[in-house]
């Protein structure tokens, strides 16, 4: 975003703090389309991510005064999103990670890259989504956090609750688990494949 | 050779080592194929993970576009409105304004129902069981908003436990304090013996209830039997299966019973639903009488109006105002005497017997026969094809006009058990106003009406919405284009028509969806409105 952009934004914010509609609209406008996206990746459903986004804004335009002008405007809404929706995830599928805690606790053997370089070669972005869409929620909004709204490993452990040394290790195993679902769950073959 | 593990190679690709540590995975990797080879892999995942995910694959939902509230045609609104004005408009002329005219001539309206209401004292008696009527009314409108509430908290079963449980809790609390403005008797048979007083209203719930003493307020019996041989300084409103009157009554009689026996004196009106109603020629009625049954003998005096929606009706005793009766037919017999104008809007002409004393001629309407009895299957599967092409129809129109509301009323009925309760509650408040209106309070009818004609669209376009989900469920479902979903709607429409044929199951059926379907209609409503609110255009704010 060029400086002159940004002072335009930066001015609707302004303006849309003050409580003027016309600003709001266009705030609304130029970045719901992300927001949704952003909850289509995090949800489950398309309904559930409609619901999110709207609840969001809902969120966003009462919080708007609190928002710090020196940040990024779209950093700020991915978080106030992204903990809006783990938020939802944890209370929804807390009773399901805890059935599947264990996994937590395997370790991690080292792929092969050849292998992994095969197994990624041949995928389209819909078999990625549609793999992402079976992913345990936390592996999930750890991967949507980190490649589609760009945050730090930092913003990453407030976002989840865990700690900033935990992220690596939380990516890495989301990684895993969506490798062996993109293979057809017999995961043991990349793994196989030991330390080079 | 020391090679990294893939934690180290994932942490350097996403520039998360300290500069020290980068250099020598760095160093290490431009002698280390392996290494590179696990780098350029962990690259190859992070640009196609980047790119499934940000990737624009599918556009934002209508209902998320705020222009689209400003796009609907305002001719669809002014379409709407204009029709909804002209149906209102016409309700009023042909069925409500000759109605509260009818009213108004058995007494019931105008200046007298205001000075009846007001002076008469049965106006500030009724006020203790509209305010306990109204709390809970309160009780069930508060649910309803907890329910919205703690749903956007809780997970939805969890929600509609926690308000149930509210709401039964609210409801307890609530009785005794009842108990406390009235003496409330419940038991298998109930009696207050001649020579007892009850310095109080009472409320008795039992197989069998007498009264032989004196009741110095309100009787409010749920009954099997109801007798009163006693004297009630109040009103006696009752729901039983035999009602008797055989004492006094100094008050109002208000009965839904099947049977209605009326001996002995009523001081102000008698309303009575029933399938008989009767009064010797003893009974003597203060004031009118409104009848609605299958057949009255009546036999005694009505000092003012008589208002009947009867069968057939045995006219042998005094009415001193005006007669209104609509019904099979009447007689009148010799013994009868009407000091008003009296109107008869039946099948057939009313007999009067030679002797009759009649103010004037009875003004007689006759209508056409309508057979209702043993409808052919025949008649039943013609009327539910009209049915269903009518349902399919408005299904179709509200599809169009609105699809934002038909999404998001659609999207509400999918969670079923929440449109349910809503359902059942709205419609349990809304029945219960309206007979609380009918009977304890002649106000309560108009209101009581509107509030009735505010549901019926509701409750006729519900079936559409669980036709459409059910069709969905068939089908599969359908990205939102007009005709697959339109197609959807006609098959499940067409399987709930089919359903409602059955005997016995077909009512069910009925009931089912009506309480779902309104259920998730109202739901929508709050939908839409919060997209509204949401939306962010200027319209909105």
């Amino acid at each position: 975003m060029n400086p002159a952009e940004q002072a335009a934004l930066q001015e609707r914010i302004a303006q849309a703090k003050t409580g003027n509609a016309e600003a709001w609209g266009e705030l609304y406008r130029e970045h719901a389309p992300a927001i949704f996206r952003f909850c289509r990746r995090a949800m489950p459903t398309r309904e559930d991510a409609e619901d999110a986004t709207m609840d969001i804004f809902i969120k966003v335009r009462q919080k708007l005064s609190q928002y710090d002008a020196t940040r990024p405007f779209s950093a700020w809404l991915y978080t106030v999103a992204a903990n809006h929706c783990w938020d939802l995830l944890r209370r929804r599928k807390l009773r399901q990670d805890l059935e599947t805690g264990e996994v937590e606790n395997m370790p991690l053997e080292h792929p092969d890259p050849g292998q992994l370089e095969q197994l990624l070669e041949k995928r389209s972005n819909q078999e990625v989504r549609r793999a992402l869409d079976k992913l345990r929620a936390r592996s999930r909004m750890a991967l949507v956090l980190r490649y589609y709204s760009d945050m730090s490993y930092d913003d990453i452990a407030t976002t989840l609750g865990v700690r900033r040394q935990f992220v690596g290790v939380v990516l890495l195993r989301a990684r895993h688990e969506l490798r062996e679902i993109l293979e057809g769950k017999s995961g043991a073959r990349l793994a196989a494949g030991g330390a080079a | 050779m020391n090679h990294f593990d893939e934690m180290a190679c994932l942490f350097y690709i996403e520039g998360q080592l300290d500069e020290a540590r980068a250099r020598e995975v760095e160093a290490h990797v431009a002698e280390c194929v392996s290494c590179r080879e696990m780098l350029h892999a962990l690259q190859h995942e992070t640009a196609l993970l980047s790119s499934a995910l940000t990737e624009d694959d599918e556009p934002m939902p209508a209902r998320l576009l705020g222009e689209r509230n400003r796009s609907l045609p305002s001719w669809a609104w002014t379409l709407a409105f204009g029709g909804f004005a002209a149906c209102a408009y016409w309700f009023w002329i042909d069925a409500i304004g000759p109605w509260i005219d009818q009213l108004s001539n058995a007494g019931f309206g105008g200046t007298d129902l205001f000075s009846m209401i007001v002076f008469s004292g049965a106006f500030w008696e009724g006020w203790g069981d509209m305010i306990d009527a109204m709390q809970i009314g309160a009780v069930i409108v508060l649910a309803i908003v907890a329910i919205v509430w703690i749903r956007r908290r809780l997970r939805r079963s969890v929600a509609l436990a926690v308000v149930m449980s509210g709401v039964l809790f609210a409801l307890a609390l609530a009785m005794p304090q009842r108990a406390g403005a009235a003496e409330v008797r419940r038991s298998q048979s109930i009696s207050v013996p001649a020579g007892e007083t009850v310095h109080n209203d009472l409320i008795a719930m039992g197989a069998s209830v007498r009264i032989e003493g004196t009741v110095e307020g309100d009787v409010i019996a749920f009954t099997r039997d109801l007798s009163v041989t006693g004297h009630v300084t109040g009103d006696v409103i009752a729901f039983s299966q035999e009602a008797l009157i055989d004492g006094t009554v100094d008050g109002n009689v208000r009965v839904f019973s099947r049977g209605v026996l009326l001996q002995g004196a009523v001081g102000k009106n008698v309303t009575a639903f029933g399938s008989s109603v009767d009064t010797i020629t003893k009974a003597n009625v203060g004031g009118g009488m409104i009848v609605l049954a299958a057949q009255a003998d009546l036999d005694g005096k009505t000092q003012r109006d008589l208002l009947g929606v009867i069968g057939r009706t045995d006219l042998d005793g005094l009415v001193g105002g005006q007669a209104w009766i609509r019904g099979g037919n009447l007689v009148v017999a010799s013994t009868a005497e009407i000091r008003g104008p009296a109107t008869f809007i039946g099948r057939e002409q009313p007999t009067v017997e030679a002797g009759a004393k009649l103010a004037s001629p009875i003004h007689t309407e006759i209508t056409q026969e309508i057979r209702r009895n043993r409808r052919s299957m025949a008649h039943n599967v013609i009327s539910a094809i009209f049915s269903y092409a009518a349902a399919l129809l408005v299904g179709i129109l509200i599809l169009a006009i609105f699809p934002g509301f038909f999404r998001a009323t659609l999207r509400e009925t999918g969670s079923i058990a929440l449109p349910m309760g809503v359902g059942a509650l709205a419609l349990i408040t809304g029945g219960f106003l309206l007979i609380l209106g009918v009977v304890l309070l002649f106000v309560g009818v108009g209101a009581g009406v509107a509030g009735a004609l505010g549901y019926a669209p509701i409750l006729y376009v519900a079936q559409v919405f669980v036709g459409t989900w059910l069709g969905n469920k068939i089908m599969g479902e359908t990205p939102a284009v007009m005709g697959a979903v339109a197609g959807r709607m006609a098959v499940g429409l067409l399987i709930l028509h089919v359903a409602r044929l059955i005997p016995f199951l077909g009512p069910l059926v009925g009931l089912v969806v009506a309480l779902w379907g309104t259920g998730a209609v109202l739901m929508g409503f709050y939908r839409l409105s919060r997209v509204e609110s949401v939306a962010g255009s200027p319209l909105s704010a």
